[in-house]
């Protein structure tokens, strides 16, 4: 029941944003918290708990909690009508793995039936510069395939007033007494949208009871890491679920970026700047090289200590075949020497132990040469000469 | 048609200028010959920083520096009201390198640009410069070297790198513009597309991108709708990145075939644009096109 209509119908998928795309628990609760009605339900974070925990009146249906959507045709969103099964789904749904993430906890909540399934959804739009409001009148696992010319959508400014009028101006497309219930869930949506600055927002399926009574049936919410700071309600989520959030919550602590691009590779790359990062990684796979890490330090953010690059060789340090250490370092503003004595102390301070190759481009580059030779670390302006050493190193660590 | 060329004359105000950012930029870039006039900071006692004038508001800078342009160094949360305080001012011209705008305040500034027609190079933009002339931002003197090559990158590292290359190869910048990492930003490269068409000096035109998002996708539409009939060259990074991983503001974070290295590449390809595995083939490709 969670498949994201943004990603099939328009060409604006939730990419390229630090964002954070919630549990559909954490979701429902930031929501229940705002007024929208939920099912009611209960997270269950291992299998054990199950048994005898306080679930909410039956029928239930199980649904495993991973940060994508999907999950329905993925075979973790399950019907279940008496506590044996509760039980039984959620064992088997614990500890699977879906597209590469692990299920760690699962939702039980009571099934909603004889209502109609509708949709609702808010989307930061970066190229039309506004927020694209969607609705429609049918919704639900299979809402890719629900004609275009059905989904009534409109970009607003990222007003509340504008936000509200569009949301409500859309829900009056719909027939008799859907108009009245969707536009009321859409414009109390609209507000969370613009309180939570969420990138997106969606609801699949928004039932909808004869009479006009509504209800959430699922939460998608992606918010952007970048507003994290001045909202207190996402912060405090974050913390309580470290490990849920890890990358999240890696970042907010350290402020710099991090990922392990291969654990079986031998390169460890102590790189700054995204792009330069992530084209220096394609150009070594393409030769046949395997990097490890992916690494933006922001060298600007050193101010004068070794924590973080200390914390960064610990990193790369506890991948099991990393043989040596790449740094490149193209400094338009960061004093070299500076950087090259902060790197020879958190070298010997993380004991990282493999060679260690450098390249570095930019101000200051003699005194760093002088830093770095006195450290026994070879010193190189070419980016290709630097990657000759490195498989310099490989070959004599493979012989 | 937004014009984002200035020159030395160009006079430059510098928001945030008594910070620690602020205080070294300004030196960095009246160094390289940036008309700087002034800065801006509401709550600083201060009358001069590396003999500038501060002035407390942007309306006041203006009206005793006639300054056209802002550098705005301010904390992400500020960058709103301070870009509000420029165009309220009459400034048409804002470079934001600020990383971390929240993407709700992009949207309202974006707006906010467009209303008024302001050019903002920004959020999380190294900044833009032409060579020879001026730089606002922090674009590394070296990569800077005056030639016909008009350059939009949203990495600021990967066009340093690029652009050093290019320069030691003795291939120069038009006017290199840094649209910065950021979803929800100012200029966008298909916004130049008009501009680069018809700006004489420039011959060719490279675009430095990275997976994630859809503006090489919609750049590629751009050139086709304005005829652009200069060489075109690309370099998209992020080509063997894992799918569904966040990799930086770089944000490499894709869901199906959309903002993925084979879009974008097929995307400019089809528009005519030569798209370059590597930083080595893309500086000799250059090169011998621009020879």
């Amino acid at each position: 029941m969670t498949n994201c209509l943004f990603a099939t119908h328009y060409s604006l998928s939730v990419t390229h944003y630090d964002v954070m795309y919630l549990l559909e628990h954490d979701a429902k609760q930031l929501l229940a918290s705002r007024g929208i009605a939920v099912p009611a339900g209960r997270l269950i974070e291992e299998s054990k708990a199950a048994r005898g925990a306080a679930l909410p009146a039956g029928p239930w249906v199980v649904k495993g909690q991973i940060a994508a959507g999907g999950r329905g045709k993925a075979g973790i969103i399950r019907k279940a009508a008496s506590v044996a099964e509760v039980e039984s789904h959620v064992a088997a749904m614990l500890g699977q793995s879906i597209k590469g993430l692990p299920v760690n906890a699962v939702r039980v909540e009571q099934q909603v039936a004889g209502a109609r399934e509708t949709y609702i959804g808010f989307l930061l739009d970066a190229a039309s510069g506004g927020v694209r409001v969607i609705i429609s009148a049918t919704g639900g696992m299979n809402i890719e395939q629900v004609l275009p010319e059905n989904l009534h959508t409109e970009v607003a400014p990222p007003d509340a007033l504008a936000l509200a009028q569009c949301a409500r101006r859309l829900a009056g497309r719909l027939s008799g007494e859907l108009a009245a219930a969707v536009g009321d869930a859409a414009e109390r949506l609209a507000k969370i949208f613009l309180e939570l600055e969420a990138v997106l927002l969606e609801i699949n399926p928004l039932f909808v009871f004869d009479g006009g009574r509504w209800i959430a049936g699922d939460a998608k919410i992606v918010t952007d890491d970048n507003a994290l700071a001045r909202q207190p309600a996402l912060e405090s989520l974050i913390k309580a679920r470290a490990e849920t959030y890890a990358d999240v919550a890696r970042k907010h602590e350290h402020g710099f970026d991090y990922v392990v691009v291969d654990p079986d590779g031998e390169i460890g790359l102590l790189t700054t700047g995204a792009g330069l990062s992530m084209m220096l990684i394609d150009e070594m796979r393409a030769a046949g090289l395997k990097p490890y890490n992916f690494l933006d330090i922001r060298t600007g953010g050193l101010r004068g200590e070794t924590k973080r690059l200390t914390q960064v060789l610990q990193w790369i340090g506890e991948g099991r075949r990393v043989k040596v250490l790449l740094v490149n370092i193209f400094a338009g503003i960061t004093d070299l020497g500076e950087f090259s004595r902060l790197l020879v102390a958190a070298l010997s301070a993380s004991h990282l132990g493999t060679p260690v190759v450098a390249r570095l481009v930019g101000n200051n580059l003699s005194s760093a040469r002088s830093v770095l030779a006195a450290a026994g670390i070879p010193l190189y302006t070419g980016l290709d000469d630097a990657i000759a050493k490195v498989r310099e190193h490989l070959a004599h660590e493979n012989r | 048609m937004l014009n984002p060329r200035i020159d030395r004359t160009t006079p430059v105000i510098v928001q945030g200028i008594t910070g620690r950012a602020g205080q070294m930029h300004s030196r960095l870039m009246q160094h390289y010959g940036t008309n700087i006039v002034g800065g801006v900071s509401p709550n600083s006692k201060s009358i001069n920083i590396n003999e500038l004038p501060v002035f407390s508001d942007c309306a006041s800078a203006v009206k005793a520096t006639g300054a056209q342009a802002s550098v705005l160094l301010v904390g992400a949360f500020d960058l709103l009201r301070a870009m509000e305080d420029a165009i309220a001012a009459g400034i048409r011209y804002l470079v934001t390198p600020t990383e971390g705008m929240p993407a709700h305040d992009a949207l309202k500034a974006w707006k906010r640009c467009r209303e008024t027609a302001t050019v903002w190079v920004g959020a999380s933009t190294p900044g833009m410069a032409v060579p020879g002339e001026a730089k606002l931002g922090f674009l590394p003197d070296d990569s800077l070297k005056p030639g016909p090559l008009g350059l939009m990158s949203k990495s600021g590292t990967l066009s340093y790198e690029s652009g050093f290359r290019l320069a030691q190869a003795g291939v120069g910048t038009s006017v290199w513009i840094g649209v910065g990492g950021d979803p929800v930003k100012g200029i966008r490269y298909s916004d130049l597309v008009p501009f680069y068409a018809s700006d004489e000096r420039t011959r060719a035109l490279l675009v430095i991108g990275e997976i994630g998002g859809s503006e090489e996708e919609e750049f590629a539409q751009a050139l086709a709708a304005h005829n652009f009939n200069k060489p075109a060259f690309a370099l998209i990074a992020g080509r063997s990145a894992p799918e569904g991983v966040t990799m930086g503001h770089a944000g490499a974070l894709f869901h199906g075939s959309h903002g993925t290295y084979a879009s974008k590449r097929a995307a400019l390809e089809a528009a005519g644009v030569t798209v370059f595995a590597s930083l080595t083939d893309m500086v000799e490709g250059i090169r011998s096109r621009l020879r």
